[in-house]
C-alpha cells in the first residue's frame, strides 16, 4: 500500500506542474540565498577570529598575573624561555611564539600619537601565524633599525615606507629612551588594536633596547586546538594568569553570538516563506481534489492513508527545494570560499571594524543538516491546515454534491 | 444479507426547511439480489441507497449487515464496513486520475491487504469479464465514458465485496454502453453471486432486474 501511496503522492505533487515548480523554485532559490549569507556572515567571523589569533593571542595566551592591569615591564614572565621549552614539548601544542610589548609614543616630523612595539621573532611568527600573509607593503626587513607599522597607524602618522619614527618609552630601569626606526613595511592584521597601534622590530634589538632579560617575555602566545590543554595549564601555572582567546577577546564572543542571531533571524525568515510556500500550495492542492479525497472516503480508503499520501507529497515538493536549494548553495558557497565577496566600496568601513574588504565564505556541513530538517519539518506542518480540512470531510456530502 | 427496520432519515432536522427522506424503512436484501430502487426524483432512493452503503447515517431504526447493527456507528468504523463489504459504482466513474486502470482496479484490494500476485490476478479476470483488459496500462482521462464507468464497476467488484451499491450508474452513458454495462453487471451478479443494488431511471435497468422496490416521498410503497 505505501508503495502506491507513494506513486499517487509522487504523480500528485506534480499534476499542476508550473505551480509545484514555482514553489520549488523559490524553496530553492530562498534556500541557497540563506546559505549564501550564513557561509559569509560566518566567513566573516572565523576570518576575523583566525587573524586575531594569529596575529596576537593564539588559542591562549599566557601573561605574568599583574601585566594586564598595569602594562609596565616589571610585570614580565621571568621564566619565558624556560616555560616556552616546556610547553613545545607538550603533546597538542602545535607553536608557541615570545613577545615583548612596550606602550610608548611614535613620532614623525608633524605626528606623534601612542604606540605599542612588539618585539617579534619573524621565523617564529611565520610558523605560528603565517605572518608574512599580513604585509600589505613593502616588504618583511627588520634588520638594522627596519620596523613593521600598523595599516591604520601608518595613516595615522602619514608615514610610508622608508619614513622614519621615532619611538620614546620608559625601559626597564624607568628612564625614558628612545629609537628611531625606519619604515619597511605596513602590515594588516585586522586587529583592529595593532592595525591601530603596532610597530613590530626585531626581538632582540628591543630586548637590549629596554633592557629586558632575554628569558622574559611579557606574553606566551600558544597555537593549539586541544579542548582541555587551558585547565591542564591553568593548573600547571598558577601563578601565572592563562587566557584563552575568548576570555582575551570578549568582542570576538559577542561578534559570534551576534552572527549566530542574524543567522537565526535570516534562518527563520527563510523558513517562515518555505512553510507559507508549501502551505499554499498544499492547501490549493487539497481544495482543488477535494471531491477525490471524499469519494475515496467513500469507497473506503481510511484517513490515515490520505494523510500519509499528503504529508508524502510536502515531503516531495520540500525535498526537491531543498535539493535544489542545496546545490545552488553550493555552488554558491564554493565561489564565496573560493573568490569571496569584493566590498572595497566599503573599504574604510570594512576595516575599522576589523573586516577584510573580500569577505571569504565558509562551507560547514551543519548548514545543510539543520535547513534538510527545518525544511521538511516545514513541510509536515504546513500540510496540517489542509488536512483539518480532510478530516472534517464527510463522504456523503461530497457524493451529494456531485448530483 | 442487509435487514432495516423502521430506518428514519431526516434532512434539516429542527429547521423550517425539515425534510423526513426516510420513512419507517423495514427491509430485507438476500445475499446475491439484483435490485432496484425506483420512484421519482426525490423520492428517498439516493438516500436509501447512501444508508444501506453506510455513506450516511440515519437519524432512527436499525440496518443491519449480516446481523450487525451498522446503522450507529462511528465514521472509521463505517469506512472498515465500505471497505470490507461494499463495493460502489457512481455516476460520475471517480476513478483515481493518477492511477492506470489496472492500479485503479486494483485499488480496494490493495487497501484490503491483497498480495500483488492475488491483486494481479483477479484484475486480468475482471478487466477481462469487462472487456477492458486491453486499457490496463492506459490513465482514466484516456478513457471514454463507456470504458471508465466499466473501470469504476470492476474497481467495485474486484474485492468480492457482498454488495454492490450503484447509483444512477447509466446516467452520464450512452444507451449502447448502458445496455453493455448492464449486461456486464447481470453477469457479474451471476457469476460471482454479488448482491447488486441500483438506484436508476433507466428503462433497461428497469427490465433487467429481479426485484424493484418503488418508493414514493420517502417510504416503500412496493417491495
Amino acid at each position: 500500500m505505501f508503495k502506491l501511496l507513494v506513486k499517487m503522492a509522487w504523480k500528485n505533487s506534480f499534476l499542476r506542474l508550473s505551480r509545484t515548480l514555482l514553489v520549488i523554485m523559490m524553496i530553492g532559490v530562498s534556500m541557497s540565498m540563506m546559505l549564501g549569507i550564513q557561509g559569509l556572515y560566518d566567513g566573516m567571523t572565523v576570518n576575523m577570529i583566525d587573524k586575531n589569533k594569529r596575529s596576537d593571542s593564539g588559542d591562549i595566551s599566557i601573561y605574568a598575573k599583574e601585566y594586564r592591569i598595569e602594562k609596565d615591564l616589571k610585570h614580565t614572565i621571568k621564566n619565558a624561555a624556560q616555560i616556552k621549552e616546556q610547553l613545545q614539548k607538550r603533546e597538542g601544542i602545535e607553536a608557541v611564539v615570545l613577545r615583548l610589548r612596550a606602550e610608548g609614543l611614535a613620532s614623525t616630523a608633524r605626528k606623534s600619537t601612542f604606540t605599542t612595539i612588539n618585539a617579534i621573532d619573524l621565523a617564529e611568527e611565520e610558523s605560528f601565524g603565517k605572518f608574512s600573509a599580513f604585509l600589505k607593503e613593502g616588504e618583511l626587513d627588520l634588520d638594522k633599525r627596519g620596523a613593521l607599522v600598523g595599516i591604520e597607524l601608518a595613516k595615522t602618522l602619514k608615514i610610508r615606507i622608508g619614513s622614519k619614527v621615532i619611538f620614546s618609552t620608559q625601559d626597564v630601569s624607568g628612564e625614558i629612551n628612545s629609537i628611531a626606526l625606519k619604515v619597511t613595511g605596513i602590515v594588516q592584521t585586522t586587529n583592529i588594536v595593532l592595525d591601530k597601534s603596532a610597530i613590530f622590530v626585531q626581538s632582540k634589538k628591543l630586548y637590549t633596547f629596554l633592557g629586558v632579560g632575554a628569558d622574559e617575555a611579557t606574553q606566551i602566545a600558544i597555537k593549539s586546538h586541544d579542548e582541555k590543554l587551558y585547565a591542564s595549564l591553568k593548573e600547571t601555572y598558577p601563578n601565572l594568569d592563562v587566557k584563552s582567546f575568548l576570555e582575551l577577546q570578549p568582542m570576538m564572543k559577542m561578534m559570534q553570538e551576534m552572527m549566530r542571531i542574524f543567522n537565526s533571524i535570516t534562518f527563520f525568515i527563510v523558513m517562515s516563506v518555505v512553510f507559507i510556500g508549501i502551505l499554499g500550495v498544499m492547501y490549493v492542492s487539497v481544495l482543488d481534489r477535494i471531491r477525490e479525497f471524499g469519494i475515496m472516503l467513500g469507497i473506503g480508503m481510511h484517513y490515515k492513508y490520505i494523510r500519509l499520501q499528503i504529508f508524502l507529497e510536502a515531503l516531495f515538493v520540500g525535498f526537491i527545494g531543498y535539493a535544489s536549494g542545496a546545490i545552488l548553495g553550493i555552488i554558491l558557497l564554493v565561489y564565496l570560499r573560493d573568490y569571496g565577496l569584493d566590498l572595497s566600496a566599503f573599504a574604510d568601513a570594512m576595516q575599522s571594524f576589523g573586516y577584510e574588504t573580500t569577505v571569504h565564505g565558509t562551507i560547514k556541513f551543519s548548514y545543510f543538516s539543520t535547513t534538510f530538517l527545518a525544511i521538511m519539518s516545514a513541510s509536515v506542518l504546513s500540510v496540517l491546515i489542509p488536512l483539518r480540512k480532510i478530516k472534517t470531510l464527510k463522504p456523503i456530502e461530497v457524493i451529494k454534491a456531485e448530483k | 444479507m442487509i435487514q432495516l427496520q423502521n430506518v428514519n432519515k431526516y434532512f434539516y432536522k429542527g429547521e423550517p426547511r425539515e425534510v423526513h427522506a426516510l420513512i419507517d424503512i423495514t427491509l430485507t436484501i438476500q445475499d446475491g439480489e439484483f435490485t432496484l430502487f425506483s420512484g421519482p426524483s426525490g423520492c428517498g432512493k439516493t438516500t436509501l441507497l447512501n444508508a444501506i452503503g453506510a455513506l450516511d447515517s440515519i437519524d432512527s431504526g436499525e440496518i443491519y449487515l449480516d446481523e450487525k447493527e451498522i446503522g450507529s456507528l462511528s465514521e472509521d468504523a463505517r469506512t472498515s464496513i465500505r471497505l470490507n463489504a461494499m463495493g460502489f459504482v457512481f455516476q460520475a466513474y471517480n476513478l483515481v486520475p493518477v492511477l492506470s486502470v489496472e492500479e485503479n482496479i486494483g485499488f480496494i484490494m490493495k487497501l484490503r491487504g491483497f498480495s500483488d500476485a492475488q491483486i494481479k490476478q483477479r484484475v486480468l479476470e475482471v478487466a477481462s469479464m469487462l472487456e477492458i483488459d486491453n486499457k490496463l496500462s492506459s490513465l482514466p482521462h484516456a478513457l471514454s465514458g463507456g470504458q471508465q464507468q466499466r473501470v469504476a464497476v470492476a474497481r467495485a467488484v474486484a474485492a468480492k465485496p457482498k454488495f454492490i451499491l450503484a447509483d444512477e450508474p447509466t446516467a452520464n452513458l450512452d444507451s449502447k454502453n448502458s445496455k453493455a454495462l448492464m449486461d456486464m453487471m447481470r453477469e457479474l451478479n451471476e457469476k460471482e453471486g454479488v448482491s447488486i443494488l441500483f438506484a436508476s431511471h433507466d428503462d433497461y435497468i428497469h427490465e433487467n432486474v429481479r426485484r424493484i422496490i418503488k418508493m414514493n416521498d420517502g417510504a416503500i410503497v412496493d417491495a
